[in-house]
Formats: C-alpha cells, structure tokens, sequence
C-alpha cells in the first residue's frame, strides 16, 4: 500500500442535511398548538374574554349598577322607541246611576294612549252591581276559560273606571271587566278588551337616565330612541352587557389569578420535596395531604370572619386566600413526581458531575423540564376557579350586591327561567364557553408540550 | 401524567371514531336506564305514602303543600303564621271567627261583657281529643303559662289587658293572682286591668287558646314538639307527623260543633318552600293550593288557570333605628330618605305582584274606623317626593353629626328573593338620589329577628300582620315599651294617644288618637311604609267553602268540602 492509497479528505461540514430548521422546544410546541384547531380556537376565546373584560367597559360606558325600572327584564334588541309621557294622578270616572239590566258592563274603552306607564280603563256600569273586577290575561281568553289576573277592584255600581300602573310590558293584553254581586261573587258575563300597550317614558325620567339632554326639547306624544340594551336588561332594569362585563371581570380575576398564585406555591413547594427527598420528601408531602382533606367551604367562612369581613361587603378577598391556601397540593404533588424523575436522569447526573451547583441544577435543569406539567396544571386549574367562584356567588358568599358576577347573575336569573330566560342564559353560556375554552386549551397544551409526543417519532 | 398522554397522542381514526360512538352510545343508553329506573323507585315509594291526588273523593281527603314545617306548636309560644294556621285548625279559643268575618262562640257558649271585664259560660259538650271535658281551669291554666316570665312567650302582650298580666309577665305578681278566675268547671270570669274596648276580639287569638294541665305536665316539657304530644279541642286533630316532610290532619270526631266539619282529613304532604316546586305540584294535580309570585305569574295565565287574590292585611314598611348610637337617629336624615321614598315605584315596577297596594300609613286600607273604614275616615298623610328638599335635609344631616361623608348604612332584610330585589332597589336608590352608599345585611328569618332584636341596623325591612280586628293591633307597635318596636321607637306623644286609645270606649276618640299617631309616626319619620301585603294564588275549583280572611286563621278550610262530581 503506498502513500497514494489514500487521500486527505476535504473538510465537509455537510455531512447530513437538515430536514426542517432547528426548533426549540417551546417553538415546537406552539407550532403543535397551532395545529390543534380546538385549542388555538380556545386561546383566541380566552383572549377575548380577557378583551371583553378589560377593554369592554371602556367601550360600552353603561353603569352596569343603573336601574330602568321602566324597562326591567327587556328582552335582547328590545324595542328602543319610547313614547314621551307625563303622568299625572288620575281621579277615575264615577257614572251616573245605572239603567237596564244588562249583566256584564257595556262598551269597555281605553282613555287616552296605553303606555307601559298606565292604562285607564272605563266601562258603562251594572245595575244592582256592588263594585266590579278588573282582570289583565297576556292570552286571549276562551268563552268559559277563567279571565286571567285580577289586577284590582272597584267598590260600587258608579264607580266605572280603573288604572292600571302593575308592570306593564309593550305588548297586548286583554282586560276584562266583571261585575261583582252582593256576596262578592263575579256576575256570570265579562266585558273583554284587547288592548296594544306602546312603550313609554316620562320626560324627567329620559333625562334623568340621559336619553335626552334637555326636557323642553322634547313633548308629550313625541317618540324618542332609548339606548339599545344588545342583551336585554335584567329584573331591575340593569343593562345585561355591562352587567357580564362586571361579572367577566370578577370571575376572570379569581379564576386566573388564584390559580396563578397558588401554581407557584406548589411549584415551590414540590419541587423543595423532590429534590430533598428521603424523610423531608416523605414529612412535607404528608402535610400536603393534610391541606387536600380540611374543607374549603367551612375556611371560606373562617377567612371571612378572620379578615373583619362584616354583612354586606365583598367576599372576593377571603375567597382569593382560601383558594390559595388550601389549592397548592395539586400543584405541588404533580411538580414533586417530576422532579422525582428528572433528578434520575441523566443530563442532571452529567450536569452535577461538571460540578453544577444545587441552585443552578434546579433552576436550569429541573424547573423549566417541569413547565409543561406545570401550565397543564394552571390551566386546569382556572375552570375550577372560576366554577367555586361561581357557586360561591350562586349561594350568596362571594360578591354582594350591588356588584355582578357571572355565578350571582344566575343565581338572579334563575327565578325568571320561564318568564325571561335570557337573564339566565347569557351569565350560564359565558361560565360555560369560558370554562370550556381553558379546557380545551389544557388539553392542547398538554399534548403540545410533552416532549415525548413530537411528531414523527 | 405521561401515562394518558400516550394514548392521546395517536391521531383520530375511523375506527376509534366508531369506537367513541358506541361507547357513547352505551353511555346513553345506561344513563336513560338509570333515570327511568330512578323515576321507577320515586313512584313506587311515593305511592305507599302518600294520596296522590289533590283531591280524594273516596276518603274525602285534600292535600295541600305547607311552605315550612310549623316551628312551635305550644299555643303559649307561637309566633308565626303556619302554626296559627294550624292551632287554628286543631285548636279552639273561647270565641272564633264565623265565615264572614263575625266573632262568633267557640268553647264559650254565652258571656256576659261590660267595662271591667265578663263571665264566660263554657258549653257541656266541649271535649278534648283524649276525652276528658274542655274547662275553665285549662283557660286560665293557658294564660298563666303564657305570662310565666319562665315561658319567654313573645307574644304575652297580647294578654296585658287581663288585670295582673303584666306584672305576672315581668315576675313582680304571683301567677295566682291574674285577674282570670274559674268559678266552677264551665264558668270563667275574666277581670281586666283597664276598659279595653277590643277585648273579645283577642279571645280569638292562639295564644288565648286553652292547655289541659294534667297533659301538659304529663309531656315533660315536650308539649307541642309531637303529634302525640298534643291534645286537641278544635275541628282536626294533627294524626301523624314527619318533622320535615307532612303532616296530616283528621277530623276531630269529640269536637262539639263536628257537623260542621265536612272534610275527613287535611293531608299536607309536602313541606317545602320552593315557589315553584309548589306549583308544578299544582299543575300536576298533587295539590289544592299554590301560591304565586311576579316570576311563575306567567306560566299560572298561559295556563289558563283560576287566579284568585287575596289581601292578608299586613303592612310592610322599612323599620329605623333610632338608637342613639345609631346615625339614622338623626331626624335631617331619616326626612331626606322620606323625601325620596316612593311606594307605588316599589310596589309596580319592583315588586310587580298584583294585590300589593302602595303603603301609606302604618294603619292598612281595611281596618275599621268609627262606622266605615279607618282610612276613609281619617286619610292620613301621603308621601311627597321632592329630591331638592331631600339634599338640603341630607346636607343638614351631615353638619350635624359632624362627619365628612355619611358611612355606609347597614340595611338588614331578609334573603329570599323579594327582600333581595326590594333591597337592592333602595341600594340603588338612596345612592343615586342622595348619595349614600348602603350596606345589604342578607339574614333568615331567625337571626334577622336576632339582629333587629340587639338593634344592629341602621334601616329594617319588616311587617306586620293583624292579630286582631281592631286598630290596636298597628297602633300600640310603635309605643316605646312595644318589644315589636325593634327601632326603639320612643316619643312620649306617640304613647299617650296609643294609652288614649286603649282606655278609651268612646270609638271617635280612640280613633282621633290613632289619627294622631299616624300623623306623629309620619312627621317625625319613624318608619318609611311599603306596602300593604296582597297576594295571588291558584286553587283547585272542586274544593269550596275554603275562607280567606285578614285577621284571624287564613286560609280556613275548616268549612271546606269537596264539591261533588255532579257539581263539578
């Protein structure tokens, strides 16, 4: 073999050829994300949120504690045109001595306009009558079917006119009109009147409210333009939205920021245990699950009574403290195993053999190896945040009123479910669409960020 | 943690797809299995206990709902409105309230009433349910108890007129000495402390109802806690009762006046407070009776059903404290909150219920006056909004008690959803017209009572329900030594017309005094009046004869029968 047998090669730095661009790991896991529709739709719905929340009320500049009470329990894109009205006290009709002998009142009529502010009826009387009954139905009423609400009662034959102030909504009703005998029974036949009520505000009223500026710009019988309440108002009259952007901000608070808080405690906590292991591992994780067993609702009640938190004021603040002093476990359970593990493998035998430094090995080894599990805990964690702040608004413990919170908003909304159901079901859907949402997106975190799980492997 | 990670990570197939279906679909079908074997066991244990229908014409039974178990059955004690209604079924005084409204005899069969007091002749035939004869001895024994300091009876006022009661109440005179005496086993003769004009409108009261002393000794203290532990006078007696769950009544066979009960029995098969629980019972046939409120109205006239209303003739009203301590004692700003109160906005846009009439005056529309009604005698004041005036008072207010700003007043109500709505109204209110921020101090009923009693608030809101048909019965609530004036109320003014009124047998001065009263009670705003209370019900047409009654036991079915099919 000579010296020409071989030959120096040429120096190659391209010895393999890079199939995609080098990517660190959390590049590769956003790019995973990314392609999990359901879970990048989720953060997008998070986002918005936290936009509605933040942002919203500088938009929608609507006093969510402001009452209407001329326009309570408004369904969503309500009627916005109001009729301008001024009420004065009205003194009735008395009629003359009755004639004939006709049993039910005759020509059952509207005095003026029917507004949601009153409708005044007035009938012509029954003779031998001791007074009468005035029914309100919302369907028209069947011959022999019963006439509906009694909504009041007039003493006497003459007295043939009637007011009717009890929330009326713009819509149609049918009043009857019944004559009562002397032992107080109805006579046996009604007068029946269909009557279209029009929305109505007074003067004062629309400017008081800020619908218009000034009370002589406006005058009776004129029709103005209410402020548009896209979600309906609620049983007070209160604007739905403003209400939900109030209450997005209460739950999102506690829902982010306890889980936040005490994500870090158990992270602290944890990863101490596993890396001590042995007898302080064994002492310290026992009294973590000491914290899992004491109840959260009686420390609920304690954190109150603790922090001078008297009847009537906000009970976000012991919530916030409960949640955080008695979540951690969770959290810190999970970091420990990981730590467990990481400290077996082998870069930490290699990293602490070049001599690595304990505070170095954790910080730079082991926390940062735990972020996945970690995240996948915070977000799991919020839903079930923003859940015990809901309940515990639901059953009257976290915020008082005036204040709104999506779970009290339910709680308020529930009463009417039949009548007016969306005052329960826009605070029921923003729980569920928001809890949903950070549930989605733990999942796709968790499949994003485990390392094991790439692609192609 | 990684273990579920793994199976997550492979990518969605058909076949896992079709995997996911069946397993849901398995999931499904056990989930409606489960209910229907649920709502199975529900109906078979329902069965065995309780009738099912609202009405029963084969055992000539009703059922009914009972919005809360009655929490004291002892006469001597009961303050609340379910066990008078019970007492009043099963219970009988010396006089009751026939089916107009009229006093009419009871045990009593004839009495002989002037100006110190009466002789009550108690009829032969009354029994009570064990058997042994209804006497005077069991009347007077009754009142004794209710005073006996040792007893704690809230209601032992309403036995002030007799002679001594007061002193025996407050533990100063022997129990011996009251001035109600048996003469012999059916005659009782009552003397009083002072005229009282309304005297024998009390003896319809509960706590006036007769307790045998051998069976109430026999109890060992558990007079009134059971079924058992009870005997019974009047047109039922209570045969069974479950704490928490029903109670039955049946009709008392020794009763002297029997023939006039047609019922055989009165089954409250439900105890439960739940509105509309109550009326999906309603609608399902399970019950005669369901009450109503603003949020089920709709559903009772999409139905079609037979509303009914009914005024109960309570007044509701928003109770100050006028402790010293307390800043509402301040007159400046009890007048500016009075300047901005407006009854008929709570009652049509807040409240909403049909009945409720807007208050007024502590004294409601239906009392009677000297011939016709109280009200329409002597109006009274009204209440006049004026905002201006009520920010020059409120600025008064706040120089004179030398504050910068006025803290937050506590306003303690109750938690249900009316107190709830009617609450954060006034929160609202009182802000946005005056400024002041309000506190809501959300309690039951129980520890409301408590805290109105220790006088933790600055504004309550309470009410007030008839005991009985006189004036009286509103007038004396605001006297300073009135345990019920929980604002400790005190104006010497306002205690002397109330002493007037209840010296007095001449009606047109006792009702001028009561018209000053309200006058007094107004112009120096002692208590912002809401409401005067109505309600509206639905109940089954077949059951008659049922009568509804502002005083005394309401609703009363004691004359009540089933209508027969024919009727029907």
């Amino acid at each position: 073999m000579s010296d020409l047998s071989f030959k120096p090669i040429s120096l190659d730095t391209d010895t393999e050829e890079r199939s995609r661009p080098s990517l660190s790991y959390w590049q590769d896991a956003w790019i995973r994300l990314r392609a999990n529709k359901r879970a990048f739709t989720s953060l997008f719905v998070i986002i918005g949120m936290l936009v509605f929340a933040c942002a919203g009320p500088l938009v929608w500049r609507i006093d969510p504690d402001a009452q209407d009470l001329d326009q309570t329990s408004k369904p969503p894109w309500g009627d916005r045109n109001a009729l301008v009205q001024t009420y004065e006290p009205w003194e009735g009709v008395v009629s003359e001595e009755p004639q004939g002998d006709n049993l039910a009142p005759q020509s059952l009529e509207l005095v003026g306009d029917a507004t949601t502010t009153n409708v005044r009826l007035v009938w012509g009387p029954v003779p031998n009558s001791k007074g009468y009954r005035i029914f309100r139905q919302i369907i028209e009423p069947r011959p022999g079917d019963p006439l509906g609400l009694p909504i009041g009662e007039t003493k006497g034959s003459t007295s043939v006119s009637f007011e009717d102030r009890l929330d009326i909504k713009p819509k149609s009703y049918w009043y009857s009109v019944v004559a009562i005998n002397e032992e107080g029974e109805d006579f046996s036949e009604a007068a029946t009147v269909k009557v279209d009520v029009a929305f109505s505000t007074t003067a004062a009223n629309a400017v008081e409210r800020g619908y218009i500026k000034d009370q002589n710009s406006v005058s009776v019988g004129d029709t103005i333009r209410v402020p548009l309440h896209p979600l309906g108002t609620d049983y007070l009259g209160r604007d739905m939205l403003a209400r939900l952007m109030e209450g997005a901000r209460i739950s999102l608070f506690i829902g982010i920021v306890a889980p936040f808080l005490f994500v870090i405690a158990g992270v602290i906590y944890g990863s101490i245990a596993g890396f001590l292991g042995r007898n302080i591992d064994h002492i310290l994780m026992r009294f973590a699950d000491f914290v899992i067993a004491l109840p959260f609702l009686l420390f609920m009640i304690l954190f109150k009574l603790l922090f001078g938190i008297g009847p009537g004021e906000s009970g976000i603040l012991p919530m916030l403290v409960a949640l955080v002093l008695l979540s951690w476990p969770g959290a810190a359970r999970l970091v420990r195993g990981e730590i467990l593990q990481i400290r077996e493998e082998g870069y930490v035998e290699a990293s602490r053999l070049l001599g690595t430094k304990t505070p170095r090995l954790i910080l730079r080894h082991m926390i940062p190896n735990t972020m996945g599990v970690v995240l996948v805990t915070f977000t799991f964690a919020v839903p079930s945040a923003i859940f015990t702040e809901a309940f515990l608004s639901f059953i009257g413990m976290g915020v008082t009123a005036p204040t709104a919170s999506w779970g009290s908003m339910c709680n308020d909304g529930i009463k009417t479910m039949e009548s007016t159901p969306h005052e329960l079901i826009f605070p029921a859907l923003f729980i569920s669409v928001t809890v949903l949402a950070f549930n989605f997106l733990g999942d796709g975190l968790r499949d994003a960020l485990d390392a094991r799980m790439r692609y192609g492997e | 943690m990684t273990d579920t990670t793994q199976g997550a990570a492979e990518p969605v197939s058909v076949s896992s797809a079709w995997q996911l279906a069946k397993y849901g679909l398995v999931g499904l079908l056990f989930f409606v299995l489960l209910l229907a074997m649920l709502g199975w066991v529900t109906s078979y244990s329902a069965a065995g206990t309780r009738s099912t229908q609202a009405v029963d014409y084969a055992t000539n039974t009703i059922t009914l709902a009972l919005s809360t178990e009655p929490p004291q059955l002892d006469s001597t004690r009961a303050t609340d409105m379910v066990s008078g209604m019970l007492l009043g079924h099963t219970m009988e005084g010396l006089l009751r309230y026939g089916p107009d409204n009229e006093l009419v005899p009871g045990m009593a069969e004839s009495w002989d009433m002037d100006e110190n007091g009466g002789t009550f002749h108690l009829r032969n035939d009354a029994y009570w349910s064990n058997g042994t004869p209804v006497t005077a001895h069991d009347f007077v024994f009754a009142w004794q108890t209710a005073l006996n300091p040792d007893t704690a009876s809230q209601y032992a006022f309403i036995l002030f007129p007799i002679k001594n009661a007061t002193g025996i109440n407050e533990g100063e005179i022997e129990p011996g000495e009251l001035g109600a005496k048996a003469v012999d086993d059916h005659t009782l003769e009552i003397e009083l402390e002072q005229p009282t004009a309304y005297f024998l409108k009390l003896l319809a009261f509960p706590t006036y109802y007769p307790i045998n002393e051998e069976f109430y000794r026999s109890t060992d203290g558990g007079y009134g806690a059971e079924a058992h532990t009870l005997i019974y006078n009047g047109p039922f007696k209570i045969t069974k009762w479950v704490h928490d769950a029903s109670l039955r009544l049946e009709k008392n066979e020794l009763y002297w006046n029997r023939d006039q009960t047609r019922l055989d029995a009165i089954d409250y098969a439900y105890i439960l407070s739940d509105a509309n629980a109550t009326l999906n019972l309603f609608a399902t046939n399970k019950i005669v009776y369901a009450g109503l409120n603003s949020e089920n109205l709709d559903r009772a006239l999409r139905n079609r059903w037979h509303i009914k209303q009914h005024n109960d003739g309570s007044v509701f009203f928003l109770e100050i404290n006028h402790r010293p301590d307390r800043i509402t004692s301040n007159y400046n700003l009890r007048r500016a909150l009075q300047l901005v109160h407006n009854p008929s906005e709570l009652v049509y846009k807040v409240l909403k219920l049909p009945g409720n009439l807007p208050g007024e005056s502590i004294f409601p529309v239906w009392l009677n006056g000297v011939e016709g009604r109280f009200r329409d005698e002597y109006p009274g004041p009204k209440y006049i909004i004026n905002e201006e005036k009520a920010r020059e008072h409120l600025a008064m207010a706040i120089e004179e008690l030398g504050v910068d700003e006025l803290p937050p007043l506590v306003l303690l109500s109750g938690d249900n959803p009316v107190s709830n709505k009617q609450s954060e109204y006034y929160q609202r209110l009182w802000k946005e017209k005056l400024g002041i921020e309000v506190k809501i101090d959300k309690q039951i009923f129980k520890l409301r009572l408590e805290k109105m009693t220790t006088g933790e608030f600055d504004i309550v809101a309470a009410g007030w329900g008839p005991d009985y048909h006189d004036v009286m019965t509103f007038g004396d609530l605001f006297a300073s030594w009135n345990l019920n004036n929980r604002g400790r109320y005190a104006n010497a003014e306002v205690d002397r017309h109330v002493a007037i009124a209840q010296s007095s047998s001449d009606p047109v001065e006792r009702m001028e005094a009561m018209d000053r009263v309200q006058q007094l009670l107004h112009d120096d705003v002692a208590i912002l009046v809401q409401y005067e209370r109505g309600s509206v019900y639905v109940s089954d047409d077949r059951v008659k004869g049922v009568t509804r009654r502002a005083v005394g036991l309401d609703p009363d079915y004691t004359r009540a029968y089933i209508a027969s099919d024919s009727e029907d």
